[in-house]
């Protein structure tokens, strides 16, 4: 079964392949259909190549598939073990109900076909990245899906503000990769070849703590770029351009994680580093509370929860930073369900609403669509983190390890914690915006419940949020930590942060569980009743503070006036002074030369045979003296 | 009767067969000229078969026959299936020009097929004559084809040129072949190689000025520089569709003749012959990119380019034995891309042009998005751009370069290599990003199905063997000399 892994990523590429060129023949359904089943097929045939990780029986193996550069030790290799496995079938399946959901969401769409030929290319570029058996590998499919995203973010090109946000983007993602680069080239230096099995097997034979952490540090840049964190964070909001799959797909379940993955995967090298551990965990905690303070006041849907996902990615770091592995992992299966749930649903807010995304605008859907807002109603409660869903468990569980490290990390706890509540406070203040209260709406806004094809999903992705945290609860018997279980021979080797003993845990629950429940009590006051929205600091910004939170602390601009600025100048210098003058000149240099040359060699040039000749005699005389020479003395 | 090997000279019977047939059926029926390339097509397949069979009996059972002239061993067998193969596309490619011919059509398809026994006969050559003989085989073919767009000037120059100073490398080359033989007393590869392992030359003087003068009649082949002068005119003034083939088969043969000679018969005096073919792989590397950078006809300018990769496949060469089977990786994956580049250039500028400058480019993605995509791919591979089978070439033999102890070359390649991505990139801008000029542009874009059918083959194999190498790998490294 798993000689034949390669067909997992085979199958989304061929469905890319064969829409690229018959895609917009197809047309509607049809293309949506083959890029569904495409991605379906894998899960399913991931699923059963699993299957002896869920008995237990499993053990990690690599499958050889062929050569690609050996001397580096990049080879097309695939590695299946249990990490690989759960990243597999979450792409897989939580991408297949999003492929479904786009069959119904893309209605209508002129370029329709092409949608789904770069959906599907997504997906197989993200299953090269989580199923690579090696460095280099992993950077293929890391590259391939900065540019599959750059693709779908600007998929509706002809919009500035699109084309700009995939611009953005990709060059956010390239200033990480850079690093990452540098962080493959030092492993290459330093271990001679890039596969896991020696890079990651006792990499402290190889190295000392210094050069791990230099390692850690650059892979880290790299992590903190594709998973938006801190600084490389504000690539993400604008993402939101993209079409409403897209933002589901890459934004919330797959492409950013490609970075809690790698540093969960390259373990082993992160753990020789405690400043790098340190590091990983200290951004991972202020991303996520920085995030949330943004969310607060965002008035578009899409922002809101684009600023809710990067402070969720904030805990998988805050996670893996810490020593909980299997807790990050675990964090970002069920966030994959329940973000990919909430970006679904404000799609289906979008699509009813006429593509309106400003909240100012919604209020009062819950009649209207029911179905899309009881899904979003059991992601709500997730995200949050009520018990028994989803997000409870593993936000939970990430807080208390956290919680246990002691020292530095009891004050990341603190913002872990402050975060929760501000969790609760923007998504209860996001879910009466939407769909409680009164209506806001537009004239000749008549907004309707979605089709099947749409609701569909969300239900699926609702009883997923609902229910998949009950796979990994702390207790014994029924609720055994399954998950658990099913991760550890990946993490055999690692040290792993422990929960604290005793009750501890269940005190720390029920605290965060009270934060959750404080925030949301206060978002639904403050933002309730017939003139909640004036009320609410939605319309215009309050002065000092709020200002700030307001515009996303300026970032923007400040990285508009601090980098780019200047980077266009430079750009501009290089464009019309360097390029012009010193490259060019360089250029005219040596085409004046190679004419100086010519100049002397003019006879030769102008093709008469006689000079040729009397080149190659030149050179037979040149070699003749050399090897006479050797042989005389 | 041992000595008599028909299995050893298949494929060059099945040729030499199928050139007489093509000239009698032309005399006799005059048929059409889809008959002759079925003729040919078969010979072609024929040889391609008995490769093949070569290839499973020697693996086995490598053997010298016909008294020390021919070699039966994987060497002359893979080269012998790249070469039946590489004919076999070039025909594809040359077919427009052929068409046009008219009645001449037979005599093209005889000097291409004439001219690929010499180059097999090259690569399995054991013995000095018989080599020589194979260089004189395959350069006279060459020289003729070099000049079949007789009403053209350019094209008639270029003959000349060709045959004058391939006149002079072979003259050098033979110079080479006596002083070698004065010294060892023998005119087989391997007689020589036998001799020079048993006695110690108190001085070898004469034998190494000999080594000198063969590197530079077979250098001269494969247009190294110094000896690369005659390159660039030839291949703009050859017709189109043909320069791909002359540089393809020469740069083939030509090396796994320098190959086999360099490693079987001088083996010993690796430390001797490696210096001063690096130092030829530096200057070739560095005139070929310099120069490509300065040209505005891409004829010129992928002339010059292919000296640049002669100079790379010689960076291998330093290695000695080792570098042998990255020698045959980069030679057969570069033969076919500048056979596919060439068979590009042979639509824009017709198939018996001789003239290609770059602004017919311009803007071709527009008209032929077909053409500016292969071309686009093989741009990407000479310069040596991963995913394609350039790139893993040219990593292939620098590494052996460096494990030979020859890091300088290395670097001043990887340099060259750098700077040669310029005048590569530079095609791709002018094809995509480049609106069509006002006089250029004009160039014909229809794209018949051989040239569509070689294009692909090309074009899989730049792609497959960049991201599969292992199949190729495995074969060039049982492909050595007995």
């Amino acid at each position: 079964m798993t000689d034949y892994l390669w067909i997992v990523i085979a199958l989304p590429l061929a469905g890319a392949v064969f829409l690229h060129f018959f895609g917009q023949r197809l047309g509607e359904p049809w293309a949506g259909i083959v890029a569904t089943s495409t991605i379906g097929a894998g899960f399913i045939y991931a699923l059963v190549a699993a299957g002896d990780f869920f008995t237990g029986t499993g053990h990690g193996e690599t499958i050889h598939l062929f050569d690609w550069i050996a001397p580096l030790g990049a080879n097309a290799e695939l590695l299946w073990d249990p990490l690989s496995a759960v990243m597999t079938l979450t792409v897989t399946g939580v991408g297949t109900l999003i492929h479904l959901y786009s069959i119904g969401y893309m209605h209508g769409d002129p370029r329709y076909g092409r949608f789904f030929t770069n959906l599907n290319f997504f997906a197989a570029s993200m299953l090269i990245l989580v199923l690579a058996d090696n460095f280099g590998l992993l950077f293929v499919g890391w590259e391939l899906v900065g540019l599959s995203s750059y693709l779908l973010i600007s998929f509706w090109f002809t919009k500035p503000s699109a084309a700009a946000a995939g611009k953005k983007a990709f060059i956010v993602n390239r200033i990480g990769d850079v690093g990452f680069l540098i962080g493959l080239m030092l492993i290459l230096a330093n271990f001679s070849t890039l596969t896991y099995g020696t890079v990651l097997e006792e990499p402290a034979r190889f190295i000392t703590a210094g050069t791990a952490t230099a390692i850690t540090l650059m892979l880290l840049l790299g992590a903190a770029g594709k998973s938006a964190q801190i600084p490389l964070y504000f690539w993400l909001p604008d993402a939101m351009e993209g079409p409403t799959p897209v933002s589901a797909l890459i934004h919330a379940a797959t492409m950013v994680t490609a970075g809690v993955y790698m540093v969960a995967r390259a373990a082993s090298l992160f753990e020789l580093s405690a400043f790098s551990m340190g590091t990983v965990a200290t951004i991972g905690a202020f991303t996520a509370l920085f995030a949330a303070t943004i969310a607060l006041k965002q008035r578009d849907i899409k922002r809101v929860l684009a600023f809710s996902t990067i402070s969720q990615l904030g805990y998988m770091f805050l996670a893996v930073g810490t020593g909980a592995y299997i807790a990050g992992i675990f964090h970002l299966f069920t966030h994959a369900f329940f973000k990919a749930l909430l970006f679904l649903g404000s799609g289906s807010v979008i699509h009813a609403m006429n593509d309106e995304q400003d909240m100012a605008k919604m209020g009062g859907l819950r009649t209207v669509m029911p179905v899309t807002h009881a899904t979003m109603f059991v992601g709500w409660l997730a995200i949050i983190g009520i018990p028994p869903l989803a997000g409870f468990w593993s936000k939970d569980e990430i807080l208390a390890l956290v919680f246990g490290e002691g020292g530095w990390y009891g004050f990341l706890w603190v913002i872990g914690l402050v975060t929760a509540l501000l969790t609760a406070v923007y998504m209860t203040r996001w879910m009466q915006l939407t769909f409680w209260g009164e209506a806001r709406w537009d004239d000749g806004v008549h907004p309707h419940e979605s089709p099947a094809v749409m609701t569909v999903p969300l239900l699926a992705l609702a009883a997923g949020s609902a229910l998949f945290g009950l796979i990994n609860t702390p207790f014994k018997g029924f609720f055994q930590p399954a998950f658990e279980h099913f991760l550890e021979p990946s993490f055999e080797a690692i040290e792993m942060a422990h929960l604290p003993s005793g009750a501890t845990p269940y005190v720390l629950a029920v605290i965060s569980v009270a934060a959750a429940a404080l925030g949301a009590w206060y978002a639904t006051r403050r933002y309730r009743g017939e003139n909640a929205f004036e009320r609410a600091p939605v319309a215009e910004g309050r002065t000092g503070l709020w200002r700030w939170v307001d515009n996303g602390y300026y970032v923007d601009d400040i990285i508009g006036n601090l980098l780019v600025l200047p980077g266009k100048l430079v750009a501009a210098w290089t464009a019309f002074v360097f390029d012009s003058d010193v490259i060019d000149g360089s250029v005219r240099a040596v085409g004046g030369g190679v004419r100086r040359i010519g100049g002397w060699l003019r006879p030769l040039q102008t093709g008469f045979v006689r000079n040729y000749a009397a080149v190659t005699f030149a050179g037979v005389v040149g070699l003749l003296v050399w090897f006479v020479s050797r042989g005389v003395s | 009767m041992t000595e008599i090997s028909y299995l050893a000279i298949g494929p060059v019977i099945a040729l030499t067969l199928g050139v007489v047939l093509v000239l009698l059926v032309e005399v006799t029926y005059k048929p059409k000229v889809t008959w002759l390339g079925a003729i040919a097509a078969l010979s072609l397949l024929a040889g391609f078969a008995l490769s093949v069979a070569q290839w499973i009996e020697a693996s086995d059972d490598p053997i010298i026959r016909f008294r020390g002239m021919l070699a039966l061993d994987p060497f002359a067998a893979f080269g012998s299936v790249v070469l039946t193969v590489l004919g076999a596309v070039a025909l594809l490619v040359a077919w427009p020009l052929i068409v046009i011919q008219g009645r001449r059509a037979a005599e093209f398809i005889a000097l291409v097929l004439l001219s690929l026994t010499g180059m097999i006969l090259m690569a399995g050559a054991a013995h000095f004559i018989m080599l020589f003989l194979a260089l004189e085989v395959t350069s006279i073919s060459l020289y003729v084809l070099a000049g079949f767009a007789r009403d053209n000037a350019d094209s008639n120059e270029a003959s000349v040129k060709y045959f004058l100073l391939g006149s002079f490398a072979s003259a050098v080359f033979l110079y080479g072949v006596a002083l070698s033989y004065a010294a060892t007393g023998s005119l087989s590869l391997y007689g020589a190689a036998e001799f020079l392992n048993e006695n110690l030359l108190l001085d070898s003087a004469s034998l190494l000025a000999g080594i000198g003068l063969l590197i530079v009649g077979l250098a001269f082949k494969v247009s190294a520089a110094p000896f690369h002068m005659w390159a660039p005119d030839v291949y703009q003034g050859a017709a189109s569709g043909v320069s791909g083939f002359m540089t393809a088969g020469a740069k083939v043969a030509g090396f796994a003749a320098l190959a086999r000679v360099a490693v079987t018969s001088y083996g010993p005096y690796i430390s001797d012959w490696a210096p001063a073919v690096a130092v030829i792989a530096a200057i070739s590397v560095v005139v070929g990119t310099m120069l490509a950078i300065a040209q505005s006809d891409i004829k010129r300018m992928l002339a010059y380019s292919s000296i640049a990769h002669a100079g790379f496949i010689l960076t291998g060469l330093v290695a000695g034995i080792d570098g042998v089977p990255y020698v045959w990786f980069y030679v057969v994956t570069y033969a076919f891309q500048v056979l596919g580049a060439f068979a590009v250039v042979s639509v824009v500028s017709g198939p018996a042009g001789t003239r290609s400058p770059l602004t017919d480019y311009a803007g071709l993605a527009q008209r032929a998005p077909v053409l500016a995509g292969s071309l686009a791919l093989l741009m990407f591979s000479m310069g040596g751009i991963p995913l394609t089978a350039g790139f893993l070439s040219k990593l292939y033999v620098f590494r052996e370069a460096v494990d030979a102890g020859y890091l300088w070359l290395v670097v001043v390649g990887a340099v060259a290599s750098v700077a040669g991505l310029f005048f590569y990139l530079r095609v791709i801008v002018l094809m995509y990003m480049n609106p069509q000029s006002e006089e250029g542009g004009v160039g014909e874009t229809r794209v018949g199905d051989p040239l569509r059918v070689a294009l692909t083959a090309v074009a899989v194999i730049t792609l497959a063997f960049g991201i599969v190498p292992g199949p190729l790998l495995d074969v060039v490294t049982s492909a050595l000399p007995l």
